[in-house]
């Protein structure tokens, strides 16, 4: 171990230590308060950490690592999400009976998880990460133990990621045995030497693409989500839909790249069936759906779909559309499961459609929230998901994925229609309904991140800049 | 490797499983009675249900058990190449005991040591 490689393992390190001293203080002095405010503190310290590694990057270290610009956007968005969450489960978690403060250790080790797949450039740190991220979102997941609901989420969630586990490794391993490598740069080059792929390697990526599918909740591994999501505490449904899912895009993305997959043929129609599937199905199976969380689940399935069109682009600018994508669907999601959290209270979750009837005449300020996350979410002009499927759509256009593109737009009107049918029932008159309190700073949180989405709506230029300095062109 | 081979390999996984369990299936000597469906073969009938509850106690005991489990694991490897290794393993397994003796801590302080 050099010092460059401690400095850039600095955000690592304080993610594994600050579970470590959580539990210490746990031990010591329970207090809500102190382990909230200190996970915040260690997240900023996390986030502040990537500036100083900033110039000693690109750096590898041999075999697992590689901290290069891309993994560096990536830890950001990864970080600054599980401090967003983190700041939104505050009062949803606080008033929680038994155990409360252990929310934030295993909010931590998740992150770490996550963390680790944003900078994996081998297979065994690739399952590490992938295995920290789901064993945590197991118990995050049943968190509230009481409830039958998160128990059978926690279960199926268990179980399935097992399963979807299992194929992970089985692939790997049939990589492994085509290829002789477990690190992605070799095994590019050992496909660059061998010519077209043959059917062992591509038994093993299909595999890999079962276990990768099952995290992204694409069609037909997204059975688990509407459940999950339906009985996962709200905060952790928008841990699940950005944090987990955005980090198993970020080693995606990475591997797909350095082996070339859009060039082979046979990868190539099966991520495309996979992404219209994904797109139709999450979009038709939400349309009838009376639960928000479900919802906003089968939405989450069609945004991945939308997403994975980029894979098949081949272009560093596609790369550039995606990040943009989930930069967008990171703030739009996490903006939508705050205002749940932030409705619900100690008896029952706001989760039914029925529960936001009126909501406009009563709480002007959160209805406007969620009006704009989900027009966002449709991806109607001025907001930041406009601009995200724009710029995707552009880049497939480019690489010529016209039916691709096509079943897009078509998708995207569908999805409207049940968008829409939340925000009518939002401004139809008002019901009966009690309503709990908003703190100033839910309020604040969700004030901040609706004018994100607006400013990425109309300005996205500054936001494509950085982009761009991150991933080059 | 082609898809030949892919193929050949599953159809002779197959049928070896198959002729393997089909082949100890006919061999052996059989002998049928109500004793051998049983879960424990020790001649003395079994007396009430098995889906008794019992004390959620042991469970935790158990769960407990798996911090010094693992301290066990890692510390015999170390232990053997400890002196060639030299500081740097000394120190790093402290660190190892001090985050499981922190979890025995964290045990300790939500009474899971207690025997109710």
């Amino acid at each position: 171990m050099t010092e460059t490689d401690f400095l850039c393992l600095t955000p690592f390190l304080i993610l594994a230590l600050a579970p470590i001293v959580i539990m210490l203080v746990i031990s010591i002095f329970r207090n809500y308060e102190i382990v909230f405010g200190f996970s915040l503190l260690s997240l900023i310290l996390a986030f502040a950490a990537l500036f100083f590694i900033a110039p000693a990057i690109p750096h590898s270290i041999q075999p697992l690592f590689i901290i290069d610009m891309y993994s560096l956007f990536f830890l950001g968005i990864i970080f600054i999400s599980a401090f967003i969450v983190a700041l939104l489960s505050y009062n949803y978690i606080k008033r929680l009976e038994g155990v409360r403060e252990e929310y934030y250790i295993i909010l931590f080790t998740s992150t770490l998880g996550a963390a680790l797949l944003a900078v994996a450039n081998h297979f065994v740190l690739f399952f590490l990460g992938i295995e920290t991220l789901s064993i945590s979102l197991y118990i995050l997941i049943a968190f509230q133990r009481t409830k039958d609901n998160s128990i059978e989420a926690g279960i199926k969630y268990l179980i399935l990621a097992s399963v979807s586990t299992a194929f992970l490794l089985f692939g790997m391993g049939l990589i492994y045995t085509a290829f002789g490598s477990m690190m992605f740069s070799e095994i590019a080059t050992a496909i660059s030497l061998q010519g077209p792929l043959t059917s062992l390697a591509i038994t093993g990526f299909g595999m890999m693409l079962v276990g990768i599918g099952f995290k992204l909740a694409l069609v037909p591994f997204h059975a688990w989500t509407p459940d999950v999501y339906q009985g996962a505490p709200a905060p952790v449904s928008a841990y699940i839909a950005t944090v987990s899912k955005g980090a198993v895009m970020a080693v995606l993305i990475r591997f797909f790249f350095n082996i070339k997959g859009f060039d082979d043929h046979y990868l190539f129609i099966i991520i495309s069936a996979i992404a219209i599937l994904s797109m139709f199905i999450g979009n038709i199976l939400a349309i009838r759906q009376q639960n928000i969380k479900r919802l906003l689940a089968y939405s989450s399935i069609a945004n991945m779909g939308y997403l994975i069109i980029i894979l098949l682009t081949g272009t560093n600018k596609g790369i550039q559309a995606s990040l943009f994508y989930l930069i967008s669907y990171f703030i739009t999601t996490i903006s939508a499961f705050g205002v749940i959290t932030l409705l619900s209270n100690a008896k029952n979750e706001a989760e039914m459609i029925s529960d936001y009837k009126g909501l406009f005449w009563k709480r002007p300020f959160v209805a406007i929230v969620f009006t704009l996350a989900l027009l966002s979410l449709a991806g109607i002009p001025i907001t930041a998901g406009f601009i995200g499927k724009f710029y995707v759509i552009f880049e497939g256009m480019k690489a010529g994925l016209m039916l691709l593109v096509f079943a897009m737009i078509i998708s995207s009107v569908i999805g409207l229609y049940y968008y829409l049918r939340v925000i009518t029932t939002m401004f139809s008159p008002a019901g009966e309904t009690t309503l709990p309190q908003i703190t100033f700073m839910g309020k604040f949180t969700l004030a901040a991140i609706t004018i994100s989405i607006l400013i990425l709506g109309i300005y996205p230029g500054w936001l494509i800049d950085i982009i761009t300095r991150f991933v080059g062109l | 490797m082609s898809s030949e081979s892919l193929i050949l390999f599953f159809i002779v996984g197959a049928v070896f499983v198959g002729a393997v369990l089909i082949f100890s299936s006919l061999v052996p000597p059989k002998s049928k009675n109500p004793q051998k469906s049983e879960a424990y073969e020790c001649g003395i009938p079994t007396t009430g249900i098995t889906w008794l509850q019992f004390n959620i106690g042991y469970y935790l005991f158990a769960i407990l058990f798996l911090v010094f489990d693992v301290e066990t694991v890692f510390v015999f490897p170390w232990a053997v190449v400890m002196k060639e290794l030299g500081m740097i393993a000394f120190v790093e397994i402290i660190i190892f005991f001090v985050i499981l003796g922190l979890g025995l801590l964290y045990a300790w302080k939500k009474h899971a040591l207690i025997w109710e």
